[in-house]
């Protein structure tokens, strides 16, 4: 979450940028710089400095005898050919988009969604409505993933017990036992649902945001000229909102990106089919009593490469869109 | 856009809260220290507690001027908690460790030489022999076991009375009572999770095969020869083949359902250990007086040997204060409060004359009679616990993948991973 509130200020600062104003000279003004510097500050000893220690461990041996002080090694690209040629890199790496493509698109939709739902409700409803997700978007990673995997579990889930309870021509049979956790491909689905349910309430509460700064005379004029909703949507509220939008996606895919605690509540060690980039990492660098903080360090460069690839091209998206409109 | 201003508070909460203090023990150099660190593994509980404030109470009669300070280290977060006292030199004093993790610590030069201190203690005599030989590299002594746990086959006496089922002693024996038993009662006959690496080794040790063996100084995997093939086969069969064990297990551990459907009557049989009598009695005491445990049969008869699970305790290398802490062990571990220990946590005292007072958990005293060590290396606790690479095969091979390819590419593992 440490990359919030920097990104959606921006966004925020767009729109005001762009508006042309009243023409003042330019000078070298020293107090903004001044006041985001405490912030640049910590956010440089918190988060840049250990990221160019990974850059650089990355092409070490980092061990327990290098932990307890011992000089670390250079191996050069040692570490990035064991993870290359490794065939659970792939297959970790291949699920990890995949999920991020699927949760992404869902949270994207079902948030949207609930948004403009928020923007139609009363003041009453809307409020009740609102901490509703709210409650969602609140619960920490582990309890959720934790009442999932109860949820969806064989021995008094609700999920199996729901479904066996639904006519077999709907769902088919068998439900009682139906294990969740058993092949990648279930287990995604779960872990899906799960990190839809607590990340579509932040979408829902920007995009409401962001509808609520709509003049409302383009809508109406738009409903006069005879458009549906669906018309409305895309021909009006879409375009404007699309500095939202394109912040909204990009934390999205950083934030599904790196989904670690879930995925390792729900299926663990004992899965390794259903890892994704994180868990592999994990399971190189930290998971025995032999740390291998080299290797570890390698994939997390490469899921940090991969990431600023992602924002690098909506960011370049996001700014030719704000010169062409 | 209130909202925004709230995410940007509660960022800077979160940067707030990361920037968390570290503590540090004070020690005088030799005799009485101030504070004497102990580490304990696991959450905690209010009688773990109280029990070690009674062990504490006890060590003051001789240390009355040092405090000794306990901390709670959850098993999941074990292995980075060792690796940062290791990095910053800020460690225990005494520490629990999970016996499988000694040699690793071992040949990390984390523990002390305690050999002559543990020859001078005279309770010593009666400690495990097999689950001392774990505490010892070249012939020194760097840690003493504690307690331990041994796994059985639990299952209900009533059924077995009423279907006229003697307890299984071959593998054959226990197939047909599951068979029965979810014939005649409807539900699944036994338990046979994929991620239970110690059960799965009593059948693999039960058919005469081994998961590695040490030859000159290199350990050799053995989970490609026909013996622990043959003992897979046969785990995975109770899924694929017999059916006598559900699909519902696969990918998870005893503890994901086995335990909870036995304890509920919706299961016929499972592995698992004294502890968890105790645990099971939480999810329903309906029917606790009609189970019962019998040894994990090896396939043509007589007891398989079963893998002795449990912690040791050892003085960490770096501490300044050896004496004390050794001391320290001779009280939590003399044999009035390993009794206390053993009926409290369900787990076995690690002196062969120290019992359980519950007769229900006799057996496991009979089970516990012959024990075998996994491979002594420092890499069995990420052969283990962190790759986990016998339940990641036993999982492919229940889901239709082939035992031979898979145990090959497990063997494989075992040869890198057991030769750190």
């Amino acid at each position: 979450m440490l990359d919030t509130a920097p990104a959606v200020r921006a966004a925020e600062g767009r729109p005001g940028r762009r508006d042309p104003g009243p023409a003042r000279p330019r000078r070298h003004r020293p107090w903004p710089y001044l006041l985001i510097a405490p912030t640049l500050a910590v956010i440089a000893l918190l988060m840049f400095w250990p990221m160019a220690q990974i850059a650089l461990m990355s092409f070490q041996k980092v061990g327990n005898r290098q932990l307890a002080g011992a000089p670390a090694e250079s191996v050069g690209l040692e570490n990035y050919r064991s993870i290359l040629s490794d065939e659970l890199f792939w297959q970790s790496l291949r699920s990890t988009v995949l999920f991020a493509v699927a949760a992404v698109t869902l949270t994207l939709v079902l948030g949207t969604l609930v948004g403009l739902l928020l923007n139609r409700l009363s003041r009453r409803m809307a409020a009740l409505v609102s901490a509703g997700v709210m409650v969602a978007w609140a619960t920490p990673p582990i309890t959720a993933a934790i009442i999932f995997t109860w949820l969806f579990g064989t021995t008094g889930g609700v999920v199996n017990w729901l479904l066996d309870l639904l006519p077999d021509a709907l769902v088919g049979g068998g439900w009682t036992d139906y294990n969740w956790f058993a092949t990648p491909l279930r287990t995604y689905t779960v872990l899906t649902v799960c990190v839809v349910w607590q990340s579509f309430p932040f979408v829902a509460v920007s995009v409401l945001a962001g509808l609520k700064s709509l003049p409302a005379e383009l809508l109406e004029a738009a409903r006069v000229d005879g458009a549906g909703a669906w018309r409305a949507f895309w021909a009006i509220t879409f375009p404007m909102l699309r500095p939202i939008f394109l912040v909204l996606l990009v934390l999205s895919v950083i934030w599904d990106f790196k989904v670690f605690t879930q995925l390792f509540v729900m299926s663990g060690m004992a899965n390794r089919d259903a890892f994704n980039l994180s868990l592999y990492a994990y399971s190189e660098a930290f998971g025995g009593m032999n740390a291998k903080l080299g290797l570890g360090s390698a994939i997390a460069a490469v899921l940090t490469l991969l990431l600023l690839a992602v924002t690098a091209v909506y960011v370049r998206i996001m700014v030719r869109q704000g010169e062409v409109s | 856009m209130r909202f925004f201003k709230f995410a940007a508070t509660a960022t800077a909460i979160a940067l707030a809260v990361t920037a968390c203090g570290g503590d540090g023990g004070e020690d005088t150099a030799g005799g009485a220290p101030a504070r004497l660190n102990v580490w304990m593994m696991g959450e905690g509980t209010p009688e773990q507690t109280a029990f070690l404030d009674g062990v504490e109470a006890e060590f003051r009669k001789k240390y009355p001027d040092t405090d000794v300070v306990i901390k709670y280290v959850p098993w999941p977060q074990v292995a980075t908690t060792f690796q940062k006292a290791v990095a910053s030199g800020e460690g225990p004093d005494v520490t629990e460790i999970g016996n499988t993790d000694v040699q690793s610590h071992i040949a990390q030069g984390n523990l002390a030489d305690i050999t002559d201190k543990v020859k001078g203690w005279s309770e010593a005599a009666t400690l495990n022999k097999t689950a001392l030989a774990n505490d010892q590299a070249d012939g020194k002594i760097y840690a003493v076991p504690w307690y331990g746990g041994v796994r059985g086959v639990w299952y209900r006496t009533d059924w077995f009375a009423e279907l006229d089922i003697a307890p299984p002693k071959t593998w054959a024996e226990l197939v047909a009572a599951a068979k029965k038993i979810q014939q005649e009662k409807g539900v699944p006959g036994i338990g046979a999770p994929s991620d239970q690496t110690n059960a799965i080794l009593s059948f693999i040790w039960g058919n005469g095969g081994e998961v590695a063996v040490k030859e000159g100084d290199r350990w050799v995997g053995r989970l490609d020869q026909p013996q622990a093939k043959e003992a897979i086969d046969f785990y995975t069969g109770l899924v694929t083949v017999e059916k006598v064990a559900p699909e519902k297990y696969v990918g998870k551990n005893e503890l994901q359902g086995p335990q909870q459907d036995f304890a509920l009557g919706k299961l016929g049989m499972y592995i698992d250990g004294s502890w968890a009598l105790k645990e099971m009695k939480k999810i329903s005491d309906k029917d606790a007086d009609k189970w019962g445990v019998f040894p994990i049969p090896a396939k043509n008869g007589g007891n398989a040997p079963v893998m002795a699970g449990g912690s040791d305790l050892a003085v960490w290398e770096n501490s300044k204060a050896k004496d004390a802490a050794f001391d320290y062990i001779t009280v939590l571990n003399n044999k009035v409060n390993a009794a206390k220990w053993a009926d409290y946590s369900g787990f076995s005292s690690m002196f062969t004359d120290v019992k359980f007072t519950d007769p229900k958990l006799a057996p496991f005293t009979e089970i516990a009679a012959n024990t075998k060590m996994v491979p002594l290396s420092a890499g069995w606790g990420d052969f283990e616990q962190n790759k986990k690479v016998i339940p990641n095969a036993v999982k492919a091979i229940m889901q239709g993948g082939s035992s031979a390819e898979e145990l090959a590419k497990a063997n494989k593992q075992a040869d890198e991973l057991l030769n750190p």
